[in-house]
């Protein structure tokens, strides 16, 4: 049922939500397609895993939700970042980085390196 | 995350629940029309994007809990709403929570009253500051390979105290009593007489007043007192002018120069006054004299070890200085908090393990009747489960519902345990210290909780695990027919409470046993209508031999005269009584160098002692009326001290000479006679080697009166005690109690424990009789079709019956072997505990299982009558 496990690594559902909300604030279900567009159909999230992951940010004080009119004139709760959340992005994007250079040197190491 | 924000956040959560719903269903909403519109915009038909949505979604129901979960507040609101729903299914089922609550009480309820017990006696700190710094320092006596603690002697004490680098103080006491006098009828006083450094040692010091000075502890400085609170509110009301006053001890003057606080007692609770202890020149050379107990604070970072070695450094000097008296003697510390003790600690762990035991059979039986339950409920199980309640959260909701149980049982059998608390401090023997000051404490709450919880967990983790495995499709398949798997599981459980009901009746049949056998040993007397009593001559009245000898005499005739008495006479140490004189003696006509004198008991008594106590005379003759001062100097021989030293038979007519005084005269005589031996220390322990010398001769101040009595003892006791106190006031006369409880009371704490373990198996047999009844009403239950279809068939109800009992003998058979094999491994718990019976005693070991066969056909018969009765037609239409 879940597509998390399929789609994003482990644990980094958060960062990808609050990079999405950093672009624009956003409803649920636009941060799911925003996800999927901009990874091009690598990742897939569903309902299920974004709305435990709203509530958790929202409690750490990351995000905000506030209810808005949609472009279509729906009312939906959009979700905005946080100045702790923005924080938090930076930190986390910088530690994911340094992780994904390490793991590219280690994997594309040739034994003459050692 | 700040903790302000995550407790902020979580409390808003709970008091805007409903918002925080209607805000989640929105936004769910929400999203799905979003979801369906952007489909809808891609080509879908409305259908196929409202189908491509919910699917796209999931279940909600699921969703949403999954949101709910996030934040501390829904694990306690989850509890909540489990303790919510436990609490309705207990009141849904009450007879199921009354017998579940009422056998995990019987459990808990024993556990608290044993650990109680426990906590009290062994575990509760002494009432003086730093009491893990006092130590016990007693004498040794090595006597083949055995060493015993002894009393110590003045001189030994003396260089201890001075010659120790381990204390910081020493004191050395013994116990004393004396009559109040001068104030109308005497008063027994149990004082504690003791040297000056009692107090400063104890760090406890008077409440008005002050402490003994070190010159009191000479002979003549010694008359001064230190009140017990107790006494000084009885005696003086409270007065702070009692502090110079003088009281009258055995008609002699002593002046109160202090008060002890009211908490404070030593060495146990019930002592009413300090005196010092008036030593004399001559007490200071007698390093035999054997008296003493001593007491010391060890310097803080020493160690018992190490003061046990500087004490052995001093002794190991001491010996080379005086060669001939202290050759076998040596010296050892121990923690008084474990010297107080002793040997009432193995047994108090022992009948916890069997307590403990109670409660896991207590807990097999609620798990089994967890398990019973889990069946019928496997069907709102599967509903649940079908409706998104994870694995995690079914375990919790059960463990929940457990904890409810055993928290209910737990708080009844704080009950129970009180009432049985009650029992015990009015039962329990008298040698067991601090026993009195048991109760429900803190610690005991602690203890009781925390055995709840552990039953909680124990008895409803199976049920919960095995009911939480299966997914939802297992569930409901398994309410509709149940798996043999449920049951081999209850009938694994009720083997193994069986089986450890059988362990726990085999160690009590055991006990019991043992205890039959000693109670049918004789104490070498016949302690059948004889009455004792205590009576004090004071010195001062009676200051020679002659005027003791006198007041014997008169007292012994006007009770004669008495109606209903058959025999009197006087003696001391009497048998059992706990006290003990001993010496060592020379025979005349041997040469042996003074260190190898033997030694053995010695005893004073009036001619007609033994007739009236009925102890054998073997040979010889037994005292007369003319073996009195002034007459030739007579004694008795035991026949074991006869055995043990004239092994060559020659005994009337040797000459013996004792080191030891007794009373005004010396001890020593020619041996008239052989007598039979007495169980001086107790029915079950050694016989001692005993010599027996006139009172009158020894010019004994103080002895108990024993009488022989016809008729009832009670009405004689008052008349005797009253006639005795007519004859002198300032005597001191003890209440009279028979000689049967003092034997009775000798055997005071084996009794108790055989008891507490009687009533622990008890209760095990109980609980399981209760597991055994219900698994097998259980399963007729379950089987009606199968019955009805078996009358149907004309299956007679013997048939039926004996079916049924088959099966629920067939376990409890099992159960039974295993119990045994169990039992026979008791051996080396149970060992210390039995006189004459082998721990694997056949007898007993059949018995038991006989009893338990027997409490398995009725709890079996039960059920199976009621299966037997089965109505053909009602059995086919059942489901």
């Amino acid at each position: 049922m879940s597509q998390e496990s399929r789609g994003v690594v482990q644990g980094k559902l958060d960062m990808l939500i609050l990079k999405t909300l950093a672009l624009e604030p956003m409803h649920g279900y636009g941060v799911g397609l925003r996800i999927e567009q901009i990874s091009k159909g690598v990742f897939q999230v569903n309902a299920g895993s974004l709305f435990p992951a709203f509530r958790r940010l929202e409690r750490q004080g990351l995000i905000e939700g506030e209810w808005r009119a949609t472009e279509n004139n729906r009312r939906a709760k959009y979700y905005i970042l946080t100045k702790p959340g923005r924080k938090k992005l930076k930190t986390e994007a910088r530690e994911w980085q340094s992780q994904t250079a390490a793991i590219a040197r280690i994997l594309e190491a040739t034994s003459g390196e050692l | 995350m700040s903790l302000f924000r995550i407790i902020g956040g979580g409390l808003r959560a709970l008091f805007r629940k409903q918002q925080a719903e209607r805000d989640l269903d929105e936004e769910l909403r929400a999203y799905a029309e979003i979801a369906v519109a952007e489909k809808m915009q891609a080509g879908m038909s409305r259908e196929e994007a409202v189908r491509k949505a919910r699917l796209e979604m999931g279940g909600m129901e699921a969703l949403k809990e999954d949101v709910r979960d996030v934040g501390w507040e829904a694990a306690l609101e989850s509890f909540l709403q489990d303790v919510r729903y436990g609490m309705r299914m207990l009141r849904k089922n009450p007879a199921f929570t009354a017998i579940a609550v009422l056998a995990l009480a019987l459990g808990i309820g024993a556990n608290t009253a044993m650990f109680s017990v426990i906590e009290a006696v062994l575990l509760r700190p002494l009432p003086y500051s730093n009491p893990h710094e006092l130590a016990r320092v007693a004498s040794t006596w090595e006597r083949g390979g055995i060493t015993t603690p002894y009393s110590s002697s003045p001189p030994d004490f003396f260089d201890w105290r001075d010659q120790n680098r381990s204390f910081s103080s020493m004191f050395a006491y013994r116990a004393g009593e004396y009559a109040l006098t001068g104030r109308g009828e005497a008063k027994r006083v149990r004082a504690v007489i003791a040297t000056a450094g009692i107090f400063s040692t104890l760090q406890a010091h008077p409440a008005l007043g002050r402490e003994f000075l070190t010159e009191e502890n000479r002979k003549g400085a010694d008359h001064v007192v230190v009140l017990s609170y107790g006494l000084w509110q009885a005696e003086f009301g409270g007065a702070a002018d009692a502090i110079g006053r003088t009281i009258e001890l055995d008609s002699e003057p002593y002046t109160i120069v202090g008060v002890m606080p009211a908490e404070f007692f030593f060495p146990l609770p019930g002592s009413d006054a300090y005196v010092p202890i008036g030593f004399d020149d001559k007490v200071m050379t007698q390093r035999g004299a054997h008296f003493l107990q001593v007491l010391g604070r060890l310097k803080s970072g020493v160690s018992v070890a190490r003061a046990n070695d500087d004490l052995a450094g001093i002794m190991a000097e001491l010996r080379k200085l005086y060669p001939g008296k202290d050759g076998k003697w040596g010296v050892r510390a121990d923690r008084w908090s474990s010297a107080l003790v002793g040997e009432t600690r193995p047994a108090l762990l022992v009948l916890l393990g069997a307590v403990g035991l109670v409660a896991l059979i207590a807990c097999a039986n609620i798990s089994n009747l967890l398990l019973a339950r889990a069946t019928v409920r496997h069907r709102e199980l599967a509903m649940r489960r079908a409706l998104g309640a994870g694995r995690s959260r079914l375990v919790r909701q059960m463990l929940t519902e457990g904890l409810l149980l055993a928290l209910l049982a737990g708080a009844a059998s704080l009950l129970l345990a009180h009432w049985a608390l009650g029992l015990i401090v009015s039962f329990g023997p008298k040698d067991i210290p601090r026993l009195a000051n048991v109760g429900l404490n803190g610690a005991v709450l602690a203890f009781t909780m925390s055995v709840s919880i552990a039953c909680a967990v124990l008895f409803g983790l199976i049920p919960a695990l095995r009911s939480s495995a299966l997914d939802a499709a297992g569930l409901v398949r398994m309410s509709i027919s149940p798996s043999g798997e449920a049951g081999r599981l209850r009938s694994a459980l009720l083997i193994g409470e069986v089986a450890l009901s059988m362990m726990l009746l085999a160690g009590a049949g055991l006990l019991v046993r043992s205890f039959i056998g000693l109670r049918s040993l004789s104490p070498g007397f016949d302690p059948k209508d004889v009455l004792t009593m205590d009576v004090s001559v004071p010195e001062a009245h009676y200051k020679n031999s002659v005027a003791v000898q006198n007041y014997w005499e008169e007292v012994i005739t006007q009770l004669r005269s008495l109606p209903g008495v058959r025999s009197v006479a006087a003696t001391t140490p009497l048998p059992l009584s706990g006290d003990d004189f001993s010496s060592s003696f020379r025979v005349e006509g041997r040469s042996v160098p003074e260190k190898d004198e033997p030694s053995a008991e010695l005893r004073w008594a009036t001619p007609n002692y033994f007739r009236t106590m009925s102890i054998p005379l073997r040979k010889g003759r037994a005292f007369e009326d003319s073996d009195r001062l002034g007459a030739a100097r007579v004694l008795l021989i035991s026949e074991t001290a006869a055995r043990m030293f004239f092994p060559g038979g020659d005994v009337i007519g040797q000459k013996i000479n004792f080191g030891a005084r007794g009373g005004y005269e010396k001890n020593e005589g020619e041996i008239v006679g052989i007598v039979g031996d007495v169980h001086h220390f107790g029915v079950d322990a050694p016989v001692p080697p005993t010599f027996y010398a006139p009172l009158a001769q020894a010019g004994m101040g103080g002895a108990t009166v024993v009488l022989r009595a016809e008729g009832p003892l009670a009405a004689l006791a008052q008349s005797a005690r009253k006639l005795v106190q007519g004859l002198d006031h300032d005597v001191l006369v003890g209440q009279p109690m028979p000689m049967e409880t003092l034997v009775s009371g000798s055997f005071g704490e084996r009794r108790f424990y055989m008891m507490l373990l009687v009533a622990f198996a008890g209760l095990a047999v109980l609980l399981a009789a209760l597991g055994l009844y219900g698994v097998i009403s259980y399963s007729v239950a379950q089987r009606t079709q199968e019955m009805g279809i078996r009358v149907a068939l004309g299956a007679s109800d013997v048939q039926v019956v004996s079916m049924v009992m088959a099966q629920g003998l067939r376990l409890a058979g099992v159960g039974l072997a295993i119990g045994l094999v169990l039992a026979m491994m008791l051996k080396s718990v149970l060992k210390g505990f039995l006189v004459g019976v082998s721990t694997t005693d056949p007898a007993t070991l059949s018995v038991t299982a006989l009893v338990l066969l027997m409490v398995a056909l009725l709890a079996s018969y039960v059920p199976a009558r009621r299966a037997a009765r089965v109505e053909p037609m009602v059995a086919l239409r059942f489901e």
